[in-house]
């Protein structure tokens, strides 16, 4: 009798432990499904720094009056990076990466395209507005915001600077004092920062139109 | 008597080991779950204080048309009067209270709004999200001079600015250097500048003004009294974040709710196992009882024989339930914390000695009561019952 009650003693104690240790090596072994609370949303994917265009339909109006219509393309730049990275002189940083191209048309017929660019001025960012022909050659530029003190803001929109840079192409000679006119020293960082700017998305645009004939 | 006691029990090994499971599991069970309980609760107010603040002081108005006002980009017109400062700092439940001035510039040819802060040293505990990158100030999430800006993430890509660049307000004709750019938080800070707040008072030719004040509490459940308290400050009304602040006492009160259910059922189960156990027990040596008493054993002596088994038993009981609830307390936690809406991230067990000395007493407790019937059924035998047996 004595030996039955042991045996049933042994076989509780194993049962319990049994249990515990099963429960013990689920509950540690479960890999937690996404939850939430422990996202942070601080931690999302962070986006590149795409320039808004700001005001089209006066843009439009302005560089192109007799469009229509535009529309927006995105084009893969991964297998012409090795071509720009030539022409450019550097590798494509990630802010220039996803580039949206404004096409203008007029009816079914290609006016010209339209990029949106942020540049880094001396006082915060300048977002230029460039229209560029079927040909390759800047059609007209415009700041659609900058953060410039007035005497080097009044310089950057003169229209006599912005003017230069009319009918200029990717393999214009771009620095200051050649393909546009050189500007006063305090305004000289920001209008570098433009001209530079303004090359390589012409750059950007040739060698795109390049690689599609 | 202890040792008459202990023998007694090892007289039915198999019945009492498995009472004594029982009990085990119910102790674990429930300081598993007071344990819990408690780390819920201290865990749910520390992500509360992590958010931030929990109560905005405002200038007397619509706090919805404020809040209007600032979404369109116009500036506020009311201001907080400077005592209001003092008042909300000197308020009990108050930790923290930080005043700030907003202002909103916006910039119509551009389509946007410029959103200034101005804020001081005090907001800092407010914003535990704040990681600044800078190597301005390495390690630091402040301003190292009054003509410094912060930018927010998003701020500072829209700008195009880095730590160390200069950066131009066109409104004020200020020049300011960027300190730092803030890490990306989801919160409303990526898109603003953030200056001292001394310079947005020079800045914008408002000296000594504040549009706000944000404070955090010493417990969020003293929401309702400070609420009460901050309303009487003159010229200012409280906003409270009162979804969230509902939600938090709300979530605590049910979930004591479930877990004191489960605890009592867990008490429950347990009292009428040793219960069950002790009166078969009763019935089964009623003779042997009967003997004691012909033998001269006093009723409370055998009363005490079984209220000292019982204890025994729910000690040993206990002893068990204890390392059970340390070596499996938290595949417990993994279990309970499905069931529970919104359980914080973390270890939520918090197995202190005040929470095993609770379930200690408790456990004791269910030892004497489960005792008392059983205990009195044996005192009340007559020793002529030993004779009727024979």
């Amino acid at each position: 009798m004595a030996k039955t009650q042991r045996k049933f003693w042994y076989v509780g104690v194993g049962l319990l432990l049994s249990t515990a240790l099963l429960v013990q090596w689920r509950s540690a072994s479960r890999v937690p499904l996404t939850d939430f609370r422990v996202l942070p949303l601080r931690h999302h994917i962070e986006g590149a720094s795409l320039c808004p265009w700001r005001q089209p339909e006066a843009d439009l109006h302005a560089f192109f009056p007799t469009a229509t219509r535009y529309d927006t393309q995105s084009p893969i730049l991964s297998s012409l990076l090795v071509d720009i990275k030539e022409r450019l002189g550097r590798w494509l940083t990630p802010d220039e990466n996803p580039l949206y191209l404004h096409r203008v048309y007029r009816n079914q017929q290609p006016l010209g395209t339209i990029l949106v660019r942020r540049v880094k001025g001396e006082y915060g960012a300048i977002e230029v507005v460039l229209a560029v022909d079927e040909q390759g050659k800047v059609r007209g530029l415009k700041l659609q915001r900058l953060r410039e003190p007035e005497p080097i803001a009044q310089t950057l929109r003169s229209p006599h600077w912005l003017a230069a840079f009319e009918g200029q192409t990717a393999d214009s000679h771009w620095r200051l004092g050649e393909a546009v006119p050189e500007v006063r020293a305090a305004a000289q960082p920001s209008a570098q920062a433009i001209v530079e700017g303004v090359r390589s998305s012409l750059i950007l645009l040739d060698v795109i139109r390049h690689n599609k004939t | 008597m202890l040792l008459l006691a202990l023998r007694n029990l090892t007289r039915r090994p198999l019945r009492n080991a498995l009472t004594l499971s029982g009990l085990a599991v119910a102790v674990a069970v429930l300081a598993c779950l007071s344990a819990f309980g408690q780390g819920y609760r201290s865990q749910l107010g520390s992500e509360l204080d992590r958010m931030g603040m929990q109560v905005m002081l405002v200038p007397l108005g619509c706090p919805y048309d404020a809040a209007a006002r600032v979404l369109k980009g116009k500036t506020l017109d009311n201001s907080l009067p400077a005592s209001a400062l003092t008042l909300a700092q000197h308020d009990p439940a108050v930790a923290v209270a930080a005043p700030l001035l907003m202002v909103a510039l916006p910039r119509p040819s551009e389509g946007r709004t410029d959103m200034w802060v101005g804020l001081d040293r005090a907001a800092l505990p407010l914003k535990p999200w704040w990681r600044m990158k800078s190597h301005v100030t390495p390690g630091s999430n402040w301003f190292p001079s009054d003509d410094s800006v912060i930018l927010g993430a998003e701020a500072a890509v829209t700008e195009a600015r880095e730590p160390g660049d200069k950066f131009y307000s066109p409104e004020t004709g200020q020049t300011l250097r960027v300190a730092g750019v803030l890490e990306r938080s989801g919160t409303s800070d990526d898109s603003l500048f953030f200056v001292p707040l001394a310079t947005a008072q020079k800045m914008f030719h408002q000296p000594g003004r504040l549009t706000a004040i944000a404070l955090r509490l010493r417990d969020p459940a003293l929401i309702s009294e400070a609420t009460t308290r901050l309303q009487r400050i003159p010229g200012a009304q409280v906003v409270t974040l009162t979804e969230m602040m509902g939600t938090f006492l709300n979530l605590v009160g049910s979930v004591r709710t479930l877990l004191l259910a489960i605890a009592v059922l867990a008490v429950t189960i347990s009292t009428l196992s040793v219960f069950n156990t002790l009166l078969a027990a009763v019935v089964e040596r009623t003779g042997e009882f009967s003997i004691m008493r012909a033998l001269g054993a006093s009723r409370s002596q055998v009363f005490g024989l079984i209220t000292i088994e019982s204890l025994l038993l729910t000690g040993l009981g206990s002893a068990c339930g204890m390392g059970l609830a340390a070596g499996l307390g938290y595949g417990f936690e993994n279990i309970v914390k499905q069931w529970v809406p919104f359980a914080p991230s973390g270890s939520l067990l918090s197995l202190t000695s005040s929470v095993m000395l609770r379930c200690i007493l408790i456990s004791f407790g269910v030892g004497i009561g489960a005792s008392l019937y059983p205990a009195w059924q044996a005192s009340r035998l007559h020793p002529a019952d030993a004779v009727k047996m024979d």
